[in-house]
């Protein structure tokens, strides 16, 4: 039994899911899901170096995002840096969490809680 | 040097990173310092943003940080609990080898916290002084104070805020129809207000209290009004008959403990019949009281003593009669705080410095266990590195495996301690008074958690260091090889060593406690304890002034007893040998020999006692010469003494004592010397005999002690007798009732329970030492199998390979030997003062022990050196 593995089932925090949208169109580095993390929240959710490091690591554990081996050219490349993808894994418990704020959206709606949605 | 190049707030946030634990920090510490650098350059356009990225930079590691090692302690505990359970003999050898030096040693330290190190329970208790007169020349360490003695320490000292007196007795105390004997207090009315104890119900005791003529009042103890007035609310105001008088309660203490004696009430010093006479007052001889003091704010006790010494060289320069030069008298002062424990420190710290060497002997046996398994769990920790654990995880996780076998040794070494505690406060209680204030309290539990922490420490870093060097080179060799294997056998054998000389330590200790026991229960007390009761009465003297009245009162108790069945021989005195009450005294009667002059103007000194008929009879002492008293020897008729046998060859060394007399009034009468008895010890074994003079109760009637003979068991005499002597007089109060036998054994009590309470120790260092030095061969047999069964298949003897085992343990043994002698020698001078004629470096006991301690560790290496022997020389050889 690998220790280092915790078995208890994932419970995602709003940080933690941020931190998988980001991954969810390209592999980025630490600093690139800052700024991602920032702009898709426009500013609301600003991640500090340790929140993000520690949600990191638990994703990593859990097998939701992996660091990857592709790097970018050369020239592009920070030696410093790496890169981190979603696993297929965290591509599920992305869309399953989305799933489930889904329902609940749908669920305000019918409750009359929030308004219809405004096609363009 | 380019860290030292890189801006000032990268530096910082490096530091902020070490925060996090220490894997943390190896798989991510690079990448999140360029992160920050990132952040800060983007965030430099602003200055807002530059605080901002700060703020949100520092409560996220503050956050965070926590979080991770939360985390890792908790998946550390996890894998630690399934470790152990995997290994259920280690944990429960381990766990129970600490537990005994963990409660051992937090019960002794607790004791020696509460009784050595703690204030006293009073304000400012380091400028409470108790003052003292000695006259050293006489060879009396302490003489008490008399009233003028009092008035002048008063009127010429300035070092002393406050000086009150002290001194108790035993009154009995009538409330409607019940007789109480009582232990009274008398003290001057500043008494509680200096200790800075205020009565919790009415009022202290004041000066008016004191004036001669004053309504006579009392203040009651917590324990008595709580035990004996039912804690009654009301009881201030109630009156009891006392010394034929009445007295009121005027007050309530709060639950103190109480110094120098626990009383059960106290009164002022007007009140008592005996310190209330104008005669007693005025005459410098009456030496009864005790003295205490404050000292005045930035007063040392020093300057204390220097100040009582003026005062005394002033009362022998103008009292020359009271205080002849000769004599040596001087006065002093010192902390009450020191003075009450004098008797207990050593003895404290020697059981201290015992349980501390047990706990030593047991942190080394679980290292030397731990570094054992770690051979064992070798692979393991190797496939773990293997697996990407990092090596600061591992170990932090043999940390944690330490520190879970040191937190269960600590809760089962708190519940060792809380179990042995009353007995450790019991035995305490034999060397002082402030034993009351031992109790279970979170001193104990912070103790046990200390050492637990502390040792686990110790033995889990002595495991961890050598696991350092292991994790790189475990997976490619075998253990036994290895050079990290070497090392670790090394440090076994260090630790086997250090165990052999601890318990050498510990055993050479008790050895020469029970030594010493043993010599001092060999003395012979001078009297045949045995069947013997002895029971100290206190009369109502108020009802018995006249010393015909007394006699009378006496000839009707012994007829009384004397009718009882099953009772041999029965006599009154004033006291009995080993008597507790007696010790304090020590023999200063004072006494004159006719026709002897005083040698060098000092006064003889002995003990006195009257007797009846049947006392030397009763208690076995034996008669040298002359003759024992007889009904003859009455009111009317000469007055006779007997004398001890010390006294006898004191003074006429080269005569008969007989016939010559001696006085025990400075002259007024004369005593004439009819019978030599031996030598009784008085004041126990270990004290020497001093001159001792017994008188007839017949012409002194100084009622105390009945002493009584039986033909059976005492004890189960003594409801007759209690039944027999209230039917004489209801008014005499029985104080106590004990054999003599148990006056014998209480006499070595303290030394007693000292040397088995050492020799407990050190029995369980023997066992641990020994499983130390077993355990260690085993696994050297264990790891040599190959190597020895190519011996044996060479043609090797069964017993070259036994001897060469047995030589491999009995090497280490002997070092352990030999240091643990040289330890010894330069600890056990501390105990001189506990010792009876026993000299600290005993060879006997030296050699004894030595030889003990050899043969066991002998049996311990033989055993598995035998199984050296199972080795099949086929299997070994296929092995290689």
């Amino acid at each position: 039994m690998n220790p280092e593995k915790d078995t208890e089932s994932l419970a995602l925090t709003p940080a933690m899911f941020q931190v998988l949208l980001a991954l969810g169109d390209e592999e980025k580095h630490g600093y690139a899901i800052l700024k991602d993390v920032e702009e898709q929240t426009n500013g609301d959710v600003r991640l500090s170096t340790g929140t993000l490091y520690a949600i990191i690591k638990r994703l990593v554990i859990e097998g939701a995002i992996k660091e990857c081996r592709n790097r970018p050219p050369a020239d592009e490349d920070d030696q410093r840096r790496r890169y981190y993808r979603l696993t297929p894994a965290g591509r599920d418990l992305a869309v399953a969490e989305a799933e489930r704020m889904e329902r609940l959206v749908a669920t305000a709606r019918e409750k009359h809680l929030l308004r219809r949605l405004r096609t363009a | 040097m380019q860290e030292s190049k890189a801006p000032w707030s990268d530096r910082v946030y490096s530091s902020l990173l070490r925060l996090f634990p220490f894997d943390f920090r190896q798989d991510y510490e690079s990448e999140m310092e360029e992160v920050f650098r990132e952040q800060r350059l983007q965030a430099a356009s602003t200055k807002t943003g530059l605080l901002r990225l700060w703020w949100e930079t520092i409560s996220g590691v503050f956050r965070t940080a926590p979080a991770e090692h939360l985390s890792i302690l908790g998946q550390d505990t996890r894998y630690a609990l399934r470790t152990l359970r995997k290994n259920p003999g280690y944990a429960m050898v381990a766990v129970f080898t600490l537990a005994l030096g963990i409660g051992a040693s937090s019960a002794i330290v607790s004791v020696v916290a509460a009784v050595l190190l703690r204030p006293l329970p009073y304000q400012d208790d380091a400028q409470l002084v108790v003052l003292h007169q000695s006259a050293s020349k006489a060879t009396q360490n302490e003489v008490l104070f008399s009233v003028p003695e009092i008035q002048d320490y008063r009127a010429q000292t300035s070092a002393f805020s406050s000086l009150v007196e002290y001194h108790s007795m035993r009154f009995t105390l009538y409330s409607r129809d019940e007789a109480a004997r009582v232990r009274a207090g008398v003290v001057s009315p500043g008494f509680f207000g200096m200790f800075g104890v205020k009565p919790i119900l009415g009022r202290d005791l004041n000066e008016g209290d004191d004036q001669p003529g004053a309504p006579a009042v009392l203040l009651l103890s917590y324990e008595y009004w709580k035990q004996h007035c039912t804690g009654d609310p009301n009881i201030v105001g109630r009156v009891f008959q006392m010394n034929d008088r009445v007295h009121t309660v005027v007050g309530v203490l709060p639950p103190v403990p109480q110094y120098p004696d626990e009383n059960d009430v106290y009164m002022p010093t007007s009140a008592c019949p005996f310190r209330g006479m104008p005669a007693l007052q005025a005459d410098r001889n009456g030496h009864m009281m005790s003295l205490f003091a404050r000292l005045k704010e930035g007063r040392t006790p020093e300057q204390a003593s220097a100040d009582l010494r003026v005062v005394a060289a002033r009362l022998e320069e103008h009292y020359p009669k009271f205080y002849p030069a000769q004599l040596g008298f001087t006065a002093g002062a010192g902390l009450l705080r020191n003075e009450l424990t004098t008797h207990a420190r050593i003895t404290l710290w020697v059981l201290l410095a015992a349980s501390a060497c047990l706990l030593l002997i047991a942190c080394a046996n679980v290292a030397n266990l731990t570094l054992a398994r770690m051979s064992a769990r070798e692979r393991e920790l190797t496939v773990r590195t293997a697996l990407g654990a990092g090596k600061g995880r591992l170990l932090r996780q043999l940390a944690t495996e330490s520190l879970m076998i040191g937190l269960a040794a600590a809760v089962l070494g708190v519940f060792l301690a809380s179990q042995s505690l009353h007995l450790l406060a019991a035995f305490t209680a034999s060397l002082t008074s402030r034993a009351r204030e031992i109790h279970m309290d979170s001193t104990v539990l912070l103790v046990a958690l200390a050492v637990a922490v502390g040792t686990s420490m110790v033995f889990g870093s002595i495991s961890a260091l050598h696991s350092r060097d292991d994790i790189a080179g475990g997976m490619k060799d075998g253990a036994p090889h290895s050079t990290a294997g070497r090392s670790r056998h090394r440090t076994r054998s260090l630790l086997v060593v250090c165990q052999i000389a601890f318990s050498m330590v510990l055993l050479i200790g008790a050895g020469l406690l029970l030594r010493s026991l043993l010599k001092l229960q060999q003395v012979d007390p001078g009297f045949v304890p045995n069947r013997v009761l002895a029971v100290k009465m206190d009369l109502n003297w108020s009802k018995y002034p006249r010393p015909e009245q007394r006699r009378e009162l006496g000839r009707r108790v012994l007829e009384a007893i004397q009718s009882l069945p099953g009772i041999l021989s029965a006599a009154l005195s004033s006291s009995y040998p080993l008597d507790r009450d007696n010790v304090i005294g020590e023999g200063n009667d004072e006494f004159r020999i006719e026709g002897q002059p005083l040698r060098g103007g000092l006064p003889r000194t002995g003990v006195v006692r009257a007797a009846t008929v049947d006392y030397f009879k009763t208690l076995g002492i034996r008669l040298l010469e002359g003759r024992s008293f007889d009904p003859s020897d009455s009111d009317e008729s000469a007055l006779v003494a007997v004398i001890n046998q010390s006294m006898a060859r004191h003074y006429w060394s080269n005569e008969s004592a007989i016939g010559h007399r001696i006085s025990f009034d400075n002259g007024q009468k004369w005593n004439r010397i009819v019978g030599v008895v031996a030598d009784v010890h008085e004041f126990g074994p270990q004290k020497p005999v001093g001159d001792e003079a017994y008188l007839a109760y017949a012409q002194y009637p100084t009622l105390s002690t009945l002493l009584i003979r039986a033909d059976g068991a005492p004890t189960l005499l003594a409801n007759q007798v209690r039944r027999a002597i209230r039917n004489v007089d209801v008014q005499t109060a029985i104080a106590s009732v004990r054999t003599m036998e148990e006056a014998r054994q209480d006499a070595v009590s303290s030394p007693r329970v000292l040397a088995n309470l050492l020799a407990i120790f050190a029995a369980l260092a023997l066992v641990i030492a020994a499983a130390g030095v077993g355990g260690m061969l085993a696994l050297a047999v264990n790891q040599r199998w190959h190597e020895i069964g190519i011996r044996i298949a060479l043609g090797a003897q069964p017993n070259t390979v036994v001897r060469m085992i047995v030589r491999q343990g009995m090497t280490l043994v002997v070092s352990g030997l030999a240091v643990g002698v040289l330890a010894a020698s330069a600890l056990t001078r501390l105990m001189r003062s506990l010792l009876f004629e026993v000299t600290p470096f005993d060879p006997a006991t030296f050699a004894a022990v030595a030889l003990t301690l050899a043969g066991v560790a002998l049996t311990a290496c033989y055993l598995p050196a035998r199984r050296a022997l199972d080795v099949d020389p086929l299997q070994a050889l296929r092995g290689e």
